[in-house]
C-alpha cells in the first residue's frame, strides 16, 4: 500500500514536471473518452436499456404476420404491430400465459391550464397500465381498470413528473384539480413516478389518458369508432410473462387462441378472395417479442447510425489510446537512465511495471474525469442532432447517469492498460550497460517498430473515418440536393390542429380556411395552402381505390396516398400541374367530387396525364363501390414520406370535401426569406382564436434537415470524428518523426557532411513518412469500400466505391502527413554537421 | 592549394565569448601531408571544420586554390566541399544500416553521377582498399580498423584533392593505425593533400608538416622528416 502511495506521488511529480505533455495526454483522452461516453449515452437508451419498471424482463410485445385490409394508425414500425382494440382484449382475457396485457398509444393534445394552451404528447393507455408495470406514484394515484370502463365515462388523467415539475410547478394539490384535455374537463388523479417515462421507449408523454376516452384525446377517431372496430389497428400491446413461461410456450399457447380470434374476425370482411382468406387465417402467426427495453420505432431508424457512431468513437479512443501510448514511449526514451539506473539499484521489473502501469492510471483517471466533464455537453449535440427536437423537446435524456459512469470508467481502464502497456514493455527488458553509458538514451528498435506501427495504425484509422465521413457528406448531399418535385426556397410551413382546441367536424374547415386566408394576406406571402398529408414529415396516408375501368389482380396493391388538400396547394408548392386544372375554392362540399391525381396514378393506368382526365376514381374496393370522383387534372411526382422515397400514385381530394376534416399543415410561400414571417404568422392564428397552436414552425428547409437529420447527423459527427482522427494522427505523426528525426541527428549530420543537400534530407526524412502512409492508406482505403458496403442503408446515391470520396480521403492524409512532416523535415534540413558531429 | 589568412573562430555562451581560433594564417601546398596537433581545447577540431566548408562562422579569408571560400555563399561551398574535399572521423561515422558498399556509394549519390559509374567508382575502391568481400557486410559486423577502412574509403572513392582526417585513429589499437596511417601515405603519394588532426606523436611522424595550436593560436609550423 506504501509503494502504491509512494508509486502515485511520484506519477504526479512526474507529471506536473511536464505539463504540456501531461496536458496533451489529458486532452487526447478526454477527446476519446468524453466520445465514447456521449455517444452511449444515447445508444444505452435506444438500445440497451430497459424500461425502468418492474421486472423489466418478463414483459413482451406481439407482432403478426399475414394479409390484412382495413385502417391502420402507426406512431412508427411496420403496420403488424400495432392490434385492434377488440383484438386487445381478446387476447387479454383469453390468454393463458400472461399475468396481463396493457395497450398504449401515442397521441398529441392540446393541454390547457390556468388558460395557457399547450399542444402536448399524450399516452393512451389501458386501465391495467400502471399496474400491470408494477408502479407507484408519485402524487396521487394512478390511472386503474375502474378509470377504464365505459367509452367516454372517466375524464381522468395521470401526469408525467417531469411535466408536473415544468408546467404544474410540483405542487403538491394537483391531484383533484381539473385541466382542459382538447377543451374538455379532465381531473388530474395524481403524477406518475419521477424515473418512469413510458412504455413505449424514448417516449416523453405529458399526460397519461384512459384508452376509453380516446375519442376526446383523438377527435378523429370517432368515424372510425376505434373501441369496436376490428379493422381499426392502432394500439401497441405489452404483456408480462407469468413465472415460468417461455416464449416459445407462450407463442405456441397463443397460436389456437389467435387462430380462432383471426377466424372470427374474417366474418366481417365482406368480398374477402380465397388468397386473402388464406393470408390472413392460415398463414397468419403471432409473434412474441422481447420487450423489456420498451417498443420504440425509432429504434429501427436511429439502430444503424448508432451502431456506426459506436464504432466510430471506439475507433477514436483506440486512436487515442494508441497515441498516448507512443507519446508515452517517446517520453520513456529520456527516461532510460532512470529506469537502468532504478534496475541497478535492486528494483524488481514487477515495481518498475507497477510504478508505470500506476501513472498511467493518473492519467488515464484525469482523462477519465475530463472526458465525463465533456460528455453531457456532446451527448446533448447528439440527441439533438440524432433525433431533430428542438431543444427541450428532446425524447432522451444527455444526463451521465450510473450505467453510463460504469461504461465510461470501463473504457477509461481498458484505455489506460492499452497505453500502459508499451511503455511497460519497453522498460521491462533494458540493457543496462548500453543505456547507463548513454548520454541521452535511445530507443531500442522494437520500440522505433511500435512507433512506426502506431502511426501506420492511426493513419489508417484516419483514412477509414475520413472515408467513412466522405460517404456520409455525399449522401447528405445527395438528398439535400435531389429534385424534390416542388420548390423548397422560401417556404414556411407549421401545423395547426383546431380538433386539440374543441373544434368539432362542423368547424374545423371552417377554421383552416380562414387561417390558410389570414396567412396568405400577411405581408410577403404570396400564397399559403393546406394539406392532411404533410410533405417530407415520415408521414403516408393510404386509402384503397378503385379506377373505373380497371380490374385490378388479387395481389395488385391499389393504395394510393390520399393528402386532402386547399385551394391552390400545388401553386403554393410549385408541384407542377401537367394536365387539366388544380383544385379551387369552388371545390366545396356541395360541388361534384374531384380530384387532381399525380403522374405515377396517370401513367400506370392511362398511360399520360392528358388520358386521365376526366375518368373516375371510387374509395373502397369490391364490387358495390361508387365511382363518384371525377379526375379534373394531373400533377408531377414528389418526394412525399422523406427524402428517398418517391410518393407513389396519389389522389389529392379538395379539403372541403372531406367529412371529417382534421388538422391541417399548412404552407405559405413567400417573395423574401421566409424566416421573416414566423411572428406574424403566429400573430394572425392568435387574433383568428388564442386558443388554437401553431405548431412545427419553421422553413421547408428546416424541415428538409429534420427529414435528413439521421443522415445530417451521421454526416456531422463523422466529419467531427475524423477531423479528431486526423489531428491525432497528425500529433502521432509528428511527435515520432520529430523523435526519430532527433535520433538521426549524427546520420543526417554525416550525410551533410558527405556532401547531401538540404533537399535530399528533407526527401530523406519524408520518404519514411511517406512509405508509412503510403502503406497505412492502401490497407484503409478497401477497408472504406468494406465498411460503405456494411452500412449500405444509410448511404444514398453513393457508390460504396466513390472515387471522389477515396481520393478525398487519400488527399486530406497527404495534406495531413505533410503538415505534421514539415516541421522536423525543417529541424533536420536545418541541422549543422559540425555540431551534429560533435554530439557523439 | 589552400591559404588562411586572419582566420578567427569564437563562440558566444551567454554575456562570454570563448575565442578557438585567433588570427590563424597558414598555407597548405599541394601534395603536403599535414598534422595539426595541440592540446585538448587548442582549436584543432575547429580549424578542420573551418577547412571541411562545415562552418560558416568564422572571420577571415580561405582561399581554396583560386577560389575565395570566405566570399561564397552557404550553398557555394556546399558545392565545393563535395568536389574538393574528402572526410575521414575518428569514430568513423558509417551508416548502420547501409551496407559497406551503400556506405562507400554515399557522398557519390550525392554528385548526380549515373549510377553504372558510381558502381564503377564503388567498385574499384573496394578492389583497392582490398575490402571487396566486405561489401554486403553491415558495419556492426566489422572489426574498428575495418571500419575506419571503409571510412577512408569513403572519403576517397569521389577522388578529392583534400583529405581531412580527425584523430583517424583514436579508436584503434596500434596494430589497426598504423595500417590506416601507412594508407595515408600511398594516398598522399599518389597526389591527395592530407590534413590530419592528432595527438599521437606516431601519428604525427607519418606527415610532413606539423602545425601546432594552442589556445587558438598558431604557436608553432614546422616541416618535419617523414618516416617515409
Amino acid at each position: 500500500m506504501n509503494s502504491l502511495l509512494q508509486d502515485v506521488r511520484y506519477a504526479l511529480r512526474q507529471l506536473r514536471k511536464s505539463p504540456a505533455f501531461t496536458l496533451t495526454v489529458i486532452l487526447t483522452l478526454a477527446l476519446g473518452i468524453g466520445a465514447n461516453a456521449a455517444v452511449f449515452t444515447l445508444f444505452d437508451q435506444v438500445l440497451l436499456r430497459m424500461l425502468p419498471v418492474e421486472r423489466p424482463k418478463e414483459l413482451v410485445r406481439f407482432q403478426w404476420t399475414g394479409s390484412f385490409s382495413g385502417s391502420g394508425s402507426s406512431f412508427g414500425g411496420d403496420i403488424t404491430n400495432y392490434f385492434s382494440y377488440p383484438m386487445y382484449k381478446d387476447l387479454r382475457d383469453q390468454n393463458q400465459v400472461f399475468a396481463g396485457i396493457l395497450a398504449a398509444d401515442r397521441a398529441s393534445v392540446g393541454v390547457s391550464w390556468h388558460t395557457q394552451a399547450e399542444e402536448k404528447d399524450a399516452e393512451i393507455v389501458s386501465g391495467n397500465y400502471f399496474q400491470l408495470l408494477g408502479l407507484r406514484p408519485a402524487l396521487g394515484r394512478l390511472i386503474t381498470p375502474q378509470d377504464d370502463t365505459a367509452k367516454n365515462a372517466n375524464p381522468v388523467v395521470v401526469l408525467s413528473y417531469s411535466y408536473w415539475k415544468a408546467r404544474f410547478a410540483s405542487s403538491p394539490d394537483v391531484a383533484g384539480q381539473t385541466v382542459l384535455i382538447n377543451g374538455h374537463p379532465f381531473t388530474i388523479l395524481g403524477v406518475a413516478p419521477e424515473n418512469f417515462q413510458s412504455a413505449i421507449g424514448g417516449y416523453r408523454p405529458g399526460v397519461f389518458i384512459p384508452v376509453s376516452m380516446v375519442e376526446m384525446a383523438m377527435p378523429w377517431v370517432v368515424q372510425r369508432d376505434d373501441l369496436n372496430n376490428h379493422q381499426s389497428v392502432w394500439l401497441t400491446l405489452v404483456a408480462r410473462l407469468k413465472p415460468g413461461v417461455s416464449y416459445q410456450r407462450a407463442e405456441a399457447s397463443l397460436a389456437p387462441l389467435w387462430h380462432s380470434l383471426r377466424a372470427n374476425e374474417l366474418t366481417l370482411y365482406k368480398n374477402h378472395s380465397e388468397r386473402f382468406a388464406k393470408g390472413f387465417l392460415d398463414t397468419s402467426k403471432l409473434q412474441v417479442l422481447d420487450d423489456s427495453t420498451g417498443f420504440t420505432p425509432e429504434r429501427g431508424d436511429l439502430k444503424t447510425p448508432l451502431i456506426i457512431l459506436m464504432s466510430m468513437a471506439g475507433l477514436l479512443v483506440a486512436m487515442c489510446a494508441i497515441n498516448v501510448a507512443t507519446l508515452l514511449l517517446l517520453r520513456a526514451a529520456g527516461r532510460s537512465r532512470e529506469m537502468s539506473m532504478r534496475y541497478a539499484l535492486g528494483a524488481r521489473r514487477w515495481r518498475i511495471v507497477a510504478q508505470l502501469l500506476v501513472e498511467g492510471g493518473v492519467l488515464g483517471a484525469a482523462g477519465c474525469a475530463a472526458g465525463l466533464a465533456v460528455a453531457p455537453a456532446v451527448a446533448g449535440m447528439l440527441v439533438r442532432l440524432m433525433t431533430s427536437a428542438d431543444p427541450g423537446k428532446e425524447h432522451y435524456s444527455a444526463a451521465i447517469d450510473m450505467r453510463v459512469l460504469l461504461f465510461t470508467l470501463g473504457i477509461s481502464l481498458l484505455t489506460t492498460l492499452l497505453f500502459s502497456i508499451a511503455p511497460a514493455l519497453h522498460f521491462m527488458f533494458p540493457d543496462l550497460a548500453q543505456a547507463l553509458r548513454q548520454n541521452a538514451g535511445t530507443a531500442p528498435k522494437g520500440s522505433q517498430r511500435f512507433r512506426k506501427l502506431a502511426v501506420g495504425a492511426q493513419i489508417a484509422l484516419s483514412v477509414l473515418l475520413l472515408g467513412s465521413a466522405g460517404m456520409f457528406v455525399r449522401s447528405l448531399d445527395n438528398l439535400r440536393n435531389q429534385p424534390l418535385g416542388f420548390e423548397t426556397a422560401n417556404l414556411t410551413t407549421f401545423s395547426l390542429d383546431p380538433t386539440n382546441s374543441g373544434y368539432g367536424d362542423d368547424r374545423t374547415a371552417q377554421i383552416v380556411t380562414s387561417v390558410v386566408e389570414r396567412v396568405r394576406a400577411i405581408p410577403g406571402v404570396t400564397i399559403a395552402a393546406a394539406t392532411t398529408d404533410p410533405e417530407l414529415a415520415g408521414d403516408d396516408n393510404g386509402s384503397n381505390f378503385t379506377v373505373q375501368g380497371h380490374i385490378a389482380s388479387e395481389d395488385e396493391k391499389m393504395d394510393f396516398e390520399v393528402p386532402w388538400v386547399t385551394a391552390g396547394y400545388f401553386s403554393t408548392l410549385h408541384q407542377p400541374l401537367l394536365a387539366g386544372r388544380e383544385l379551387t375554392e369552388a371545390d366545396t362540399a356541395g360541388s361534384p367530387k374531384v380530384a387532381v391525381v399525380n403522374a405515377a396514378l396517370a401513367k400506370r393506368f392511362f398511360g399520360t396525364p392528358q388520358n386521365a382526365l376526366g375518368h373516375l376514381l371510387a374509395e373502397g374496393g369490391g364490387s358495390n363501390v361508387k365511382f363518384d370522383t371525377t379526375i379534373v387534372g394531373v400533377v408531377g411526382d414528389i418526394k412525399h414520406e422523406d427524402l428517398k422515397t418517391d410518393i407513389g400514385p396519389a389522389v389529392y381530394r379538395p379539403y372541403l370535401q372531406e367529412k371529417h376534416p382534421t388538422g391541417v399543415q399548412i404552407y405559405a410561400r413567400t417573395a423574401e426569406a421566409p424566416d421573416t414571417i414566423e411572428s406574424a404568422i403566429r400573430q394572425a392564428v392568435h387574433q383568428l382564436d388564442p386558443t388554437l397552436v401553431v405548431d412545427g414552425l419553421r422553413t421547408m428547409q428546416a424541415e428538409i434537415d429534420i427529414s435528413a437529420s439521421d443522415n445530417r447527423a451521421l454526416a456531422f459527427l463523422a466529419i467531427g470524428f475524423s477531423v479528431l482522427a486526423m489531428i491525432l494522427a497528425g500529433v502521432g505523426l509528428y511527435g515520432v518523426l520529430a523523435y526519430s528525426t532527433e535520433q538521426r541527428t549524427r546520420e543526417i549530420g554525416v550525410r551533410l557532411a558527405l556532401g547531401a543537400g538540404r533537399w535530399s534530407v528533407v526527401t530523406l526524412v519524408m520518404r519514411e513518412m511517406a512509405l508509412i502512409a503510403a502503406i497505412a492508406t492502401a490497407v484503409a482505403l478497401p477497408s472504406v469500400v468494406a465498411v460503405a458496403r456494411l452500412f449500405q442503408s444509410e448511404l444514398y446515391g453513393v457508390s460504396t466505391f466513390d472515387p471522389v470520396v477515396l481520393a478525398g480521403a487519400f488527399l486530406f492524409t497527404a495534406v495531413m502527413v505533410l503538415f505534421a512532416a514539415v516541421l522536423p523535415a525543417r529541424r533536420a534540413a536545418s541541422i549543422e554537421p559540425m555540431q551534429a558531429l560533435r554530439t557523439e | 592549394m589552400i591559404e588562411l589568412k586572419n582566420v578567427e573562430r569564437s563562440y558566444k555562451a551567454g554575456h562570454t565569448e570563448t575565442w578557438v581560433l585567433r588570427r590563424v594564417g597558414l598555407t597548405i601546398g599541394e601534395g603536403e601531408f599535414v598534422t595539426v596537433m595541440g592540446p585538448s581545447g587548442a582549436g584543432k577540431s575547429s580549424l578542420l571544420n573551418v577547412l571541411a566548408l562545415l562552418d560558416d562562422g568564422w572571420l577571415g579569408e580561405y582561399w581554396f586554390g583560386e577560389t575565395p571560400a570566405h566570399k561564397l555563399n552557404r550553398k557555394q561551398r556546399a558545392d565545393l566541399a563535395r568536389q574538393r574535399i574528402g572526410m575521414v572521423f575518428q569514430s568513423y561515422h558509417l551508416l548502420d544500416d547501409l551496407t559497406v558498399a551503400e556506405n562507400i556509394d554515399l557522398p557519390l549519390s550525392y554528385k548526380n553521377l549515373p549510377a553504372k559509374e558510381r558502381q564503377g567508382m564503388v567498385a574499384d575502391i573496394l578492389d583497392r582498399f582490398q575490402i571487396v568481400a566486405k561489401k554486403d557486410l553491415f558495419p556492426s559486423q566489422l572489426s574498428g580498423g575495418q571500419q575506419q577502412l571503409v571510412g577512408i574509403a569513403r572519403a576517397v572513392v569521389h577522388a578529392p584533392t583534400l583529405l581531412l582526417a580527425d584523430e583517424p585513429t583514436g579508436n584503434l589499437h596500434s596494430t589497426q593505425a598504423r595500417e590506416i596511417m601507412e594508407l595515408f601515405c600511398q594516398l598522399n603519394k599518389t597526389g591527395t593533400t592530407i590534413v590530419q588532426v592528432t595527438h599521437s606523436e606516431e601519428n604525427a611522424s607519418y606527415g610532413k608538416r606539423i602545425v601546432e595550436l594552442r589556445d587558438g593560436w598558431v604557436t608553432r609550423d614546422e616541416a618535419v622528416n617523414s618516416r617515409d
